[in-house]
């Protein structure tokens, strides 16, 4: 393997990586926890304790990242949070740099 | 509904529940945009007033909109506002017609329930996830005009019972114990 390929290699991975999305669900005061739970298991057929989780996560935290993928899987899930109220944003995938 | 279990929840509303409620899902139907329904109550109602005093015109879907209610129930989908722009621009619509999907359900479940003219009626919730998301929306909407924030329910207490809004605040805990149950069923 030469190193030109390797080289080639790291930038098509780095490359992948700035294609990486997230999906981050905000706390807000109105939402009941159930329906917060409820909505991540229908939406994303998450067991019920990693739902659980996830918004403890939000209630505690402030927010949660609750998808990560391509940016057109993650605009589909955030039109899909939003039509179940719950207040979603998307974003390219900073890796824990911010 | 698929699952058949789901399909045997009732609710039992009171007339006055139902009242109220039929009027802030038509309330909330005229915000999003579908005025094409004649309303089942005159809109006189001091709880529509409440609600709707800055009821605003339906913007451009790449503007945010100015309504409060409006940018929390078709909020930004990013941090910036071109790209918010843009989403906006391909998704407001059909968001729009979503929520007014399931508002439009439930105004009909409660319709029905209100054309038999009891005192309290059972309504055979045939949807109840559209009903907890049609409720959600509402509550969505009473927060945003009630200025409802995590330590509410010691504002609520602190009201003085003659606060204009202490009975729409009142309606707000009321929804949120009928979508708890609604939730509970699915």
């Amino acid at each position: 393997m030469s190193s030109q390929t390797q080289v080639e290699e790291t930038l098509d991975l780095s490359k992948f990586f700035d294609n990486l999305w997230v999906t981050i669900v905000w706390d807000d005061p109105v939402n009941l926890m159930n329906y917060v739970t409820y909505v991540f298991i229908k939406l994303f057929s998450f067991p019920k304790e990693k739902a659980h989780k996830l918004m403890m996560q939000v209630h505690t935290e402030g927010k949660a990242v609750v998808a990560s993928g391509s940016r057109e899987e993650m605009e589909r899930a955030v039109a899909q949070l939003h039509e179940h109220g719950l207040w979603a944003t998307l974003q390219r995938d900073d890796h824990g740099r911010s | 509904m698929a699952d058949p279990k789901s399909a045997e929840i009732t609710i039992t509303l009171s007339n006055d529940e139902l009242h109220i409620l039929i009027n802030l899902v038509e309330q909330l139907l005229e915000l999003l945009g579908e005025a094409n329904f004649i309303h089942h109550y005159q809109s006189d109602d001091p709880f529509a007033q409440l609600m709707f005093a800055a009821m605003g015109n339906i913007q451009s879907p790449v503007e945010q909109p100015e309504d409060p209610v409006l940018r929390r129930l078709l909020p930004n989908a990013y941090a910036d506002a071109e790209s918010s722009a843009e989403f906006r621009k391909y998704t407001e619509n059909s968001l729009r017609t979503a929520k007014q999907k399931h508002l439009f359900y439930l105004r009909q479940q409660l319709l029905s329930a209100v054309e038999k003219e009891l005192m309290k009626a059972d309504i055979q919730v045939t949807d109840p996830s559209a009903w907890a998301i049609a409720i959600n929306d509402l509550r969505l909407a009473l927060a945003v005009r009630l200025d409802i924030e995590q330590s509410s329910y010691e504002k609520y207490e602190l009201m003085p019972s003659g606060d204009p809004q202490k009975p729409l605040f009142a309606f707000y805990v009321w929804l949120g114990g009928l979508q708890e149950r609604m939730i509970s069923n699915l």
